[in-house]
């Protein structure tokens, strides 16, 4: 009866068989041209991630650059139009530009924010706490939370009559504002979205960043120390450098993560058409109104505006991240 | 970090310092730990609610009476049973299939010297760039044309393929740190390399695989947007797509939230299980990569 079952395992055991050949042929093969056996061993491992390169990243890079030249619609062939969606995406779609700024304002708080905010907790995590281990625990469990979740859990708690605003009330008489609505008033929207993600990521970034300090060596506070440092001056002198590699991968890795930002918003379903991020616009394109060319161009932006940033932070990290003179391997 | 003990001197006023700070450091923990667990709780505790319960002012904590029968009145809302298989199937099949290539590309990188090898690694670090959505249009078509729209293929056929780019930097990071005495004397044994791959290396990066399983676990059972692309029949949804249908459709207008928090807690409870489980690893598994790199 569900025989959908069946066909998925063995389009797996097919495939995952033909993996396993070809990396046993790929050996074979190069040990009869002549290659040295180690050479043939370690290009015959590394096979499935390369065909996995080609198949699932490359190829379809290649494929959504060509097609987002293209008018698409699924139904019938992709027709070239040349420039034509990057120059309506730019001059003839009003919600782009409201799209991009909101998925750029949710990234420049959420990640510094984030960021920021982990790093403190990692700090006092650090200061030869009882039961580090438990703490860690505990920040992480945000982390931990499917998702879709922790998404479903704050469209409940951000509600006009929702627990945030229950409990943030008495501020709110304090400074005489009105309760915000949160999910409703196109305002608080990023706000929301920005409160949200923090409790999100917030663990994960703490538990990283106490794993970097932990890894700073005493000697180097016991000699800072020596030399008449104090606890600001031999954290900003010891600490932070030495922590430096560490926040970069997190930086790296959070600007990456919320510019992408996507399952979220199918479970907050705010009422406003304000706060779109550009991951579930490319969707809505691409998936509810068939438009693939656009959607594909949407994405090339995308992966630009990502490329830039990602620049941007190795660029200025010559600048402040230290790395030690050796690293290992 | 400074503390006192470690001085050589400690004066009187340091150590009142440092009592302060001390006092701080948990203030400020105790906090922190509040703007986790409230939320946490009030999942909870919503889920255990009756309807009448759920906006009562102010709130109220511990719900009176304790409605146990919401978990199955949530479970049976909508076909949640067929839901379950359907995560739990797709999740092994994809968690199997990328976690033994990642081990088997890991251990290329880092055992192996091939012309290239240092590129590639850094290719498939860049890969880690890649807006997934980017690539999602090429593959659905993809998936279209050889007719695997609506089936869980495309869900788990290409975890063959090395899904996480991250999951072969850390594999790579923990065979890094295996003396290669230890192999070289099973290769002078006359091991073939499938050999010492099975037998020698995969138990010595034990806490790396378990690290990596409860990553792949939750990151397959969380799968939404694959779900949401792929697949469109009520009966094969996972459970995350399923949970976002009864809140989009039946629950739109007026919110069910006893019902939603119980499905969410549902979800979740696997993944905590886990987690606590496999905590010491976790942990150290997450952490390695961003350290050491």
């Amino acid at each position: 009866m569900y025989s959908w079952y069946t066909l998925t395992l063995v389009d797996y055991v097919v495939v995952g068989a033909a993996i396993f050949a070809s990396m046993f042929a790929l050996f074979w093969l190069l040990n009869k041209l002549g290659v040295n056996r180690e050479t043939a061993t370690g290009y015959a491992l590394i096979l499935p991630w390369v065909l996995g390169f080609l198949i699932w990243n490359l190829g379809p890079i290649i494929a959504s650059l060509y097609l987002s030249f293209t008018e698409y619609t699924v139904l019938s062939p992709p027709t070239w139009i040349g420039w034509d969606n990057y120059v309506r995406m730019f001059t003839d779609d009003r919600r782009f530009w409201d799209i991009m700024i909101f998925t750029l304002a949710y990234s420049l708080f959420n990640v510094p924010l984030g960021l920021v905010g982990a790093l403190i907790t990692a700090t006092l995590l650090n200061q030869n706490v009882r039961g580090v281990g438990m703490w860690r625990t505990l920040f992480y469990l945000p982390a931990v939370l499917p998702v879709a979740a922790t998404a479903l859990l704050w469209r409940w708690m951000l509600g006009t009559n929702g627990l945030l605003n229950v409990l943030l009330s008495p501020f709110y008489n304090l400074f005489n504002v009105e309760r915000p609505a949160w999910l409703t008033d196109p305002k608080m929207v990023l706000p929301a979205y920005i409160i949200m993600g923090l409790w999100g990521v917030f663990g994960a970034n703490t538990v990283i960043l106490l794993a970097g300090l932990k890894n700073i060596s005493k000697d180097l506070y016991d000699a800072a120390k020596i030399d008449g440092a104090g606890r600001i001056s031999s954290y900003r002198n010891v600490t932070i450098p030495m922590l430096s590699g560490t926040l970069f991968y997190v930086l790296i890795m959070g600007i990456i993560g919320s510019l992408q930002t996507f399952t979220q918003a199918f479970f907050i379903q705010h009422t406003s058409r304000a706060g779109t991020f550009m991951n579930v616009y490319i969707y809505q394109q691409a998936f509810q109104r068939n438009r693939m060319g656009y959607a594909a161009a949407l994405g090339w932006v995308m992966l630009l505006i990502i490329l830039l940033f990602t620049l941007l932070v190795f660029k200025s990290s010559a600048a402040w991240v230290y790395y030690e003179g050796e690293k290992d391997e | 970090m400074s503390s006192p003990t470690y001085t050589p001197n400690p004066r009187s006023s340091t150590q009142n310092a440092d009592v302060l700070v001390k006092i701080f450091v948990y203030a400020m923990l105790i906090i922190f730990a509040g703007i986790v667990l409230i939320p946490f709780f009030w999942m909870l505790s919503t889920s255990l609610k009756s309807p009448s319960e759920l906006f009562v002012h102010p709130p109220r904590w511990i719900p009176d009476p304790i409605k146990w029968s919401n978990y199955p009145d949530a479970w049976t809302a909508l076909p949640f049973n067929r839901f379950l298989i359907n995560t739990v199937y797709t999740t092994l099949l994809a968690m199997f299939a990328e976690i033994t290539t990642a081990a088997i590309v890991a251990y290329g990188f880092a055992r192996f010297r091939f012309p290239g090898r240092n590129v590639l690694f850094l290719v498939l670090l860049s890969t880690m760039m890649l807006p997934g959505i980017l690539t999602l249009i090429p593959k659905f078509i993809m998936w279209r044309s050889v007719d695997r729209i609506d089936t869980f293929t495309p869900l788990t056929v290409g975890a063959w393929f090395v899904w996480g780019p991250s999951f072969v930097f850390l594999l790579r990071q923990f065979f890094l740190s295996i003396p290669r005495e230890i192999e070289e004397a099973a290769i002078l044994d006359g091991a073939s390399v499938p050999r010492v791959f099975w037998d020698i290396m995969l138990p010595l990066v034990k806490p790396a695989l378990l690290a990596i399983a409860v990553l792949s676990f939750q990151g397959n059972w969380n799968n939404f947007e694959g779900a949401l692309i792929y697949l469109n029949t009520l009966e094969k949804y996972p459970m995350v797509l399923g949970l976002q249908f009864f809140g989009a459709s039946l629950s739109r207008e007026a919110p069910q939230w006893h019902l939603m928090m119980a499905m969410s807690t549902l979800m979740a409870a696997p993944i905590l299980v886990l987690f606590f489980m496999a905590q010491k690893y976790f942990i150290e598994g997450l952490t390695v990569g961003a350290v050491k790199g």
